[in-house]
């Protein structure tokens, strides 16, 4: 496998808190209520993740969408649109002094979402949609790019060319699970360092790959007591940031109420995910770098 | 009348590079293989934007390869063939003698030699058969 240089990405204009991703730097974690439910509840949460992260001694970025455009059925909520949720991002910029990331669904939100935001992030199904990954790249920000669930981690590069073609050279990659026949997904561990050979920086999304997709007729259902395992074992496998989506009423959520993390949780395994990213380094400290090379 | 063999050389019979296989550095293998395709020649020169050459594949690279590569096939072809070349392979000036250059090629086993000038820009590609073609039409 052949490494390109290794980049940095740096997330977070104006005066928000400049958050570093990439190489040997420590891990950071990205998170939030999967969609924005309100500005109150947009706001508790980024209080409350804050207070965590401090405590931990993590860098993070605050994940909360305005549309939600993948859901299974017609009646689930589907967001609290693009104003009124960029206009939320916005002020929790302004109040918290962190950066924010949002996906959008349609090229044309594109220019929008990366006004406010300082990530944008690309949905797993439409990863490998040109006009999706064009506007994106238009954006000037860092990219969240998503493997779909469905694509190859090495065939990812096709869209991380297209983004650069586009102009753009800031991009995360994550894994997020990949379907494993219908309804079910697994996780690869090689995706990582696959996806790493392309020279930028990988996430693990843990609440998405511990979805079972629409298992429960017209919502998806979740196994989100593998959370920990799959932390653990992506971060030893060598991931640059942690993704994952919590909230503080599970049950209640107005998204993805079966695979997001109880927040009362959140503190214990991103401690364990710190540590473990640390173990790691200093392994390589000790034993040198990753060095088997099978087709040499 | 012919041409005394000494005074013959490598850009004269050059194939130019409208003819030869020639891709940019983040080809990926499967397009490598499908110009080498194309063209019909047993290897493909990599470049930058500069023209500057930066490796060659060639097809005893690509047969040695898939006996060597573990990982599916849809993995190797996304591969840049720029991770699967020679980085430093054996060229040719264009100033230098046919006689010379044919030497080479008989010396090292090789068909294929790029034509590299003194500031490392691909200008050619010398290849067997049109290098023998004219050496024999100085002796006939």
């Amino acid at each position: 496998m052949f490494f390109m240089d290794k980049k940095v990405l740096e997330i977070g204009y104006g005066s928000v808190q400049k958050v570093k991703i990439g190489d040997r730097l420590p891990l950071v974690f990205i998170g939030g209520p999967c969609a924005i439910e309100s500005q109150e509840h947009a706001f508790m949460m980024a209080d409350e993740i804050g207070k965590i992260c401090r405590r931990v001694g993590i860098s993070w970025i605050y994940k909360s969408c305005f549309d939600k455009d993948c859901r299974s059925s017609p009646d689930s909520f589907h967001g609290i649109g693009m104003h009124e949720g960029l206009r939320v991002l916005s002020d929790i910029r302004n109040e918290f002094g962190i950066p924010v990331v949002s996906d959008f669904s349609d090229p044309a939100w594109g220019a929008p979402t990366g006004e406010v935001c300082d990530m944008v992030q690309v949905p797993a199904y439409l990863c490998r949609q040109t006009s999706m990954l064009r506007a994106a790249a238009q954006t000037g920000r860092p990219i969240h790019l998503k493997k779909g669930q469905f694509m190859s981690p090495w065939n990812m590069k096709n869209s991380v060319r297209k983004i650069e073609a586009a102009g753009n050279h800031q991009v995360l990659l994550a894994d997020r699970g990949t379907f494993f026949g219908y309804n079910m997904l697994v996780n690869d561990m090689t995706s990582f360092p696959i996806m790493a050979a392309t020279g930028y920086p990988v996430c693990f999304d843990a609440t998405h790959s511990i979805q079972l997709p629409t298992s429960m007729g017209n919502i998806s259902g979740g196994q989100r007591e593998f959370i920990p395992h799959l932390v653990r074992a992506a971060v030893a496998c060598g991931v640059n940031a942690l993704f994952m989506e919590t909230h503080n009423d599970p049950e209640n959520a107005l998204s993805d109420a079966n695979t997001v993390l109880d927040i009362k949780y959140l503190e214990n395994i991103l401690g364990q995910a710190k540590r473990v990213h640390e173990v790691r380094l200093e392994l390589f400290d000790k034993y040198g770098e990753d060095n088997v090379h099978p087709e040499k | 009348m012919s041409t005394p063999k000494s005074s013959l050389l490598v850009s004269d019979v050059m194939m130019s590079l409208d003819l030869v296989p020639v891709i940019g550095e983040t080809v990926i293998f499967k397009e490598a293989l499908e110009e080498m395709g194309r063209k019909r020649l047993g290897i493909a020169c990599i470049v930058n934007p500069e023209n500057s050459l930066l490796g060659i594949l060639t097809d005893g690279d690509v047969r040695r390869m898939l006996l060597r590569v573990q990982k599916p096939f849809s993995a190797f072809f996304v591969d840049d063939a720029l991770d699967h070349s020679i980085r430093s392979p054996l060229t040719i000036a264009p100033g230098d003698t046919l006689a010379h250059a044919v030497r080479i090629m008989d010396d090292r086993h090789v068909w294929d030699l790029p034509v590299v000038n003194s500031t490392g820009t691909l200008v050619g590609l010398l290849h067997l058969h049109p290098a023998v073609e004219a050496l024999l039409k100085i002796q006939a």
